[in-house]
């Protein structure tokens, strides 16, 4: 097809995760790394903001709204407007992501604070719960389940989300995709990203969901 | 929602264009089927065949994207030996040997750290650089003629004494502004005509032409006032551009050999002379109709006619250059050191 002779290009090539395992790996490190910061940082942010949103019921919809409304900024505009203070680092990445992630944990906790039934507050007050207390052992535990499953799609939807770092030379797992793309179509190099990705997505939801049931043991009680 | 969209839309076409790409591979050498030239009105019909030629720009149409170094003032002034070292690149460095290079990358499957080395050994750039010191940090834009020519930088910064290394970055509207503040990148491969319209900024007012010198010109005002220009806090910040290369990554339109041989042209115009009949068949992307590079172009510079236009997604990709090798097109948009041009 072309006067240089074409080297194959298959979808699979396990001799290019070979040659290439340490880049793929400090890739996958940058990924596994924003992937956790982003979602730590962003479960930080997003738990204040869901009480906020609770106690002052008159917040909830400005808050809701004002996650939901960063989510829409394009990565390429939300990037732009961090990179004056953080320049091509990792830290411009981190904050688009834990902006984006605030969309769905803040819903997610606020769900499942506001999902605590009134009349066990009440109750748990009425025995002499602090707030410090009430928190702690009684909205805490009845809201886990719902803050689990929030923190699950947060985490897997900022596996995918990494990607869009190529922007500043930081997308984990994505400059593999990208890079491939760029040189031709690389398929076995377009392969690895994506298929790193989705393995990346798939062990961590699998882990939070192994987290999940050591934290919520009772969730795992036969009832008769 | 955008970001996801703007992640998977690539991936959607690339789908599209890799499953393409299969088909054209089984069926591309079976071209041995003769056209009929005796009819008149089908002089410059397509011809199908392997090897791609350019034909040369001869009226200048394209602008002029000769690869440039472009370094951050503050980092060029420190220090002396930086720019001759790049301009050294600039000296020898040719679209053919683009071709090769991105040729040896996306068809051969090299490494480009690789053919960048072979490269700036075979062509003896490194003999008699002066001598600096220092960390370097050189861009690349993430594709792989950015890559190739970002390690051809570090592997000639490193015979000249420098600390240098690649970084890579991504879009031009962020990097430039980091090479411009030098913090975190000193020195870009750029290209001229790309990066002066850039800087200028206003996509009406066309300041850059097919003309090497006259863009230079245009672009040296520019690049003082960078800072100012990309809204950096540092508005004194400023970008220095070395000498242009000869080598060209510009819109490029290529033919069969086969095809070229047959009507017997090399240039644009000869073309325009031999093609009056209107059996011309143009391939490119959807706007090229439109687009004073492309079809308007083609027509009021060279006075070429064109029978028909054919429209394909992907500016100069694979599919574009399938189709020229299959004749469903005599000729083609592509870009002029695509690595399909290697012979």
């Amino acid at each position: 097809m072309l006067a240089v002779d074409a080297a194959p290009n298959p979808w699979f090539d396990p001799s290019y995760v070979i040659d290439n395992w340490d880049t793929i790996l400090r890739y996958l490190g940058e990924h596994v790394r924003l992937t956790v910061s982003a979602v730590v940082l962003g479960a930080l942010i997003a738990l204040p903001l869901a009480l906020l949103a609770r106690n002052a019921r008159f917040l909830a919809g400005p808050v809701l709204a004002l996650s939901t409304l960063i989510y829409t900024i394009p990565s390429l505009a939300m990037f732009a407007f961090i990179f004056p203070f953080t320049g091509l680092s990792t830290t411009t990445v981190l904050i688009g992501l834990v902006a984006y992630s605030l969309v769905i944990l803040v819903r997610n906790f606020l769900a499942g604070l506001q999902g605590v039934p009134a009349d066990v507050r009440e109750a748990a007050r009425g025995m002499g719960y602090g707030p410090l207390r009430l928190f702690w052992q009684i909205d805490l535990p009845l809201a886990l389940p719902a803050f689990m499953a929030g923190l699950r799609i947060a985490t897997v939807s900022t596996v995918a989300l990494v990607t869009v770092g190529v922007l500043v030379g930081h997308g984990g797992l994505g400059q593999l995709i990208t890079g491939g793309f760029n040189a031709n179509f690389y398929r076995a190099e377009i392969v690895t990203g994506a298929v790193g990705c989705v393995l990346l997505a798939l062990i961590a939801d699998l882990l939070l969901a192994g987290v999940e049931r050591l934290v919520t043991p009772w969730a795992r009680v036969v009832r008769p | 929602m955008r970001a996801r969209i703007t992640f998977f839309a690539p991936l959607v076409v690339a789908v599209a264009l890799t499953a393409a790409c299969g088909e054209s591979g089984s069926s591309g050498t079976g071209g041995d089927k003769t056209d009929s030239t005796a009819a008149s009105g089908d002089t410059c019909a397509p011809v199908p065949g392997d090897k791609l030629v350019v034909l040369e720009d001869d009226q200048h149409l394209q602008n002029a994207d000769n690869v440039i170094p472009a370094v951050n003032t503050k980092a060029a002034d420190a220090q002396a030996a930086l720019l001759p070292a790049l301009n050294a690149v600039s000296g020898v460095l040719t679209t053919d040997d683009l071709v090769e290079m991105n040729a040896a990358v996306d068809v051969e499957r090299k490494t480009a750290p690789d053919v960048a080395a072979a490269w700036v050994e075979k062509s003896g750039v490194t003999d008699g650089l002066e001598k600096g010191s220092g960390p370097i940090a050189v861009g690349d834009a993430g594709f792989t003629e950015s890559t190739v020519l970002a390690n051809v930088y570090v592997d000639v910064l490193k015979a000249a004494g420098f600390d240098a290394s690649v970084r890579v970055v991504g879009r031009r509207e962020l990097y430039l502004k980091a090479l411009t503040e030098g913090k975190e990148i000193q020195v870009f491969p750029e290209y001229l005509a790309t990066v002066t319209e850039f800087l200028e900024g206003d996509e009406a007012n066309q300041v850059a032409s097919g003309d090497v010198d006259a863009t230079l010109e245009a672009l040296q005002p520019l690049a003082a006032k960078a800072g100012q220009l990309l809204e950096l806090e540092d508005t004194t910040a400023s970008l220095t551009f070395g000498d242009p290369s000869q080598a060209v990554d510009q819109n490029a339109f290529a033919v069969t050999t086969a095809f070229a041989d047959k009507v017997g042209v090399k240039t644009l115009s000869e073309l325009a002379d031999a093609c009056g009949d209107g059996s011309l068949v143009l391939g490119g992307p959807a706007e090229c109709p439109k687009r004073p590079f492309c079809q308007p172009g083609l027509e009021d510079t060279y006075g070429l006619k064109f029978g028909s236009f054919k429209e394909y997604g992907d500016t100069g990709g694979p599919l574009t250059k399938a189709a020229i090798q299959k004749g469903e097109v005599s000729m083609g948009l592509v870009f002029s050191s695509d690595g399909a041009l290697a012979q």
